[in-house]
């Protein structure tokens, strides 16, 4: 083993790291807001669960890796997408696979939200609308926090799947982790020692994560502390 | 403020007027009034399934009936006919009307994400508006007075059940109703439970809260109630002062059902 080589690896890849951790944060956030979106749509009659159903179906059924080259290399083809005011976005490789992240993980974090209330026992609901409260308060205070409760431990594998997914944005010259690890396999041809570092970054990483999640499930739900494994 | 030297005169705490609520086919009320003058406490009763429940849940529009009127601390919901939903001013006047009536279910409804002391905060702060400080104060109050003082910070997941229920009369309380409904708030209880509940309520009553109790427990109704509503089939078949539906019904269905159930309880 060449400690000397695996080391300076490991640094050359650090390097991408900001880019990855950036990646999977906003996309988080951008899928999570669209989630909750997707979710209100689907509670605001039929036409708005048809189109949560059909969105889900559409991102959750197609390769991630064939959404962002869809909209990577497909959208310059449109000359309305060429002449919005988007194409400087739209243009730019890391436009187009946070894009394309977010809306993958906001079909998954959907169908997990989704999950998450219908466990909102009926009866918490009935005591909010009892006492009064508006059905923008009742979301606010009582539905989504408990949903989000209850959603939390499902959600913290797409976390952990949405962290390695960035991985895909290298297919689009993004130099994060998994690019840089590519390029520097190009360069030198040494896969399995570059791979490898790459690879236990991600894993710390997502052990990290998991940690950090089962942390905040404990500090948001501490009435469930002792009687979990 | 207690007593039946109110009743009848001035404004009722709630009044029902013609309420009729079907449920597809079935017809679970058919024509129901009913008044609640300040200081009276209403024991509803009846044989499961005789519409008890819906009727309590038509109070604060949990079920929003078909027909009739309701009038709820100050507010006024008249039903047109074949009216399906409610407009934008019956929605408002049901909220208003909501934050001014203390519900008890009978499976407690805590929000279990809450402590104890913030499920009694919860609506005083974030639906009345009211100071938080303020509202903490007199939560603590409420926990005092139906012995749970110590459990202001426990989670709902880790009391009993009898606990439970005394927390959410507490959480109806806080919001300083004008009356207080009860939907067999004893009967989701361990037989060794109910009688801590039924002690709080009673203390309810001695106070001079209007209330509305739905009960199985005949013993207890009698004794706390000034006037006792039998249901059946989703109409009044019997009502009047508790010595006359319990001890001397005129009605067969409703002497039958009281000595059956006075003969299964005590
Ligand atoms: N949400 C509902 N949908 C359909 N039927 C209902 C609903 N709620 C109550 N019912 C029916 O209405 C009747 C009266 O119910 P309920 O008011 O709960 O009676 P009680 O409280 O006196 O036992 C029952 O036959 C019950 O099955
Ligand atoms: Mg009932």
């Amino acid at each position: 083993m060449d400690f000397a080589f695996l080391s300076e690896t490991f640094f050359k890849l650090l390097a991408g790291f900001p880019l990855t951790v950036n990646l999977a944060v906003l996309s988080l956030a951008g899928g999570g807001v669209l989630a909750l979106l997707l979710n209100m749509a689907r509670a605001s009659g039929w036409l708005g669960a048809r189109f949560a159903d059909f969105y889900v179906f559409l991102f959750r059924g197609s390769p991630l890796l064939i959404q962002i080259f869809l909209i990577y290399y497909g959208l310059g083809n449109f000359p309305a997408v060429r002449e919005s005011f988007l194409w400087p976005f739209l243009r730019e490789p890391y436009w187009c696979a946070l894009l394309a992240l977010i809306l993958n993980d906001a079909a998954y974090t959907a169908e997990i939200l989704r999950g998450g209330f219908r466990a909102v026992p009926r009866g918490a609901v009935e005591a909010a609308e009892a006492c009064g409260m508006s059905r923008l308060t009742r979301l606010r205070r009582i539905t989504l926090p408990v949903a989000i409760r209850q959603a939390l431990p499902a959600y913290s594998n797409e976390v952990i799947s949405m962290f390695k997914s960035t991985a895909l944005a290298s297919t689009v010259t993004l130099m994060e982790v998994t690019g840089i690890a590519r390029a520097e396999v190009s360069a030198t041809y040494r896969a399995i020692e570059i791979f490898l570092c790459a690879a236990v970054l991600y894993l710390v990483s997502t052990l990290l994560i998991t940690r950090a999640l089962r942390l905040l499930e404990t500090r948001l739900s501490p009435w469930l502390a002792g009687n979990r494994a | 403020m207690s007593g039946l030297g109110v009743n009848g005169m001035g404004e009722p705490a709630i009044a029902l007027r013609g309420i009729r609520k079907r449920f597809g086919d079935q017809e679970v009320l058919r024509g129901i009034d009913l008044a609640a003058h300040d200081g009276d406490v209403i024991a509803l009763i009846g044989a499961s399934g005789s519409g008890k429940s819906t009727l309590l849940r038509c109070i604060p529009m949990l079920e929003v009936p078909q027909a009739g009127e309701i009038f709820a601390a100050g507010e006024r919901i008249a039903l047109r006919d074949g009216q399906q939903k409610l407009d934008r001013a019956q929605q408002a006047a049901v909220q208003r009307m909501r934050t001014r009536l203390g519900f008890v279910f009978q499976s407690f409804n805590l929000w279990p994400h809450r402590t104890v002391l913030q499920n009694l905060i919860e609506a005083p702060v974030h639906v009345q508006g009211r100071p938080k400080a303020e509202c903490i104060a007199e939560a603590e109050a409420l926990l005092e007075k139906v012995g749970l003082a110590e459990k202001r910070d426990a989670w709902p997941a880790h009391l009993s059940g009898g606990q439970q229920q005394r927390v959410a009369i507490a959480r109806a309380l806080a919001l300083k109703p004008r009356a207080l409904l009860f939907d067999e708030p004893t009967s989701a209880l361990d037989p060794e439970l109910v009688g801590e509940v039924l002690k709080v309520i009673r203390g309810l009553a001695e106070e001079g809260r209007t209330m509305i109790i739905v009960t199985h427990e005949m013993g207890f109704a009698r004794e706390v109630c000034n006037k006792a509503v039998f249901l059946h089939q989703g109409r009044i078949e019997e009502e009047g002062p508790p010595e006359q539906v319990f001890l001397d019904p005129r009605s067969d269905r409703a002497r039958a059902f009281v000595s059956s159930h006075f003969n299964r309880n005590r």
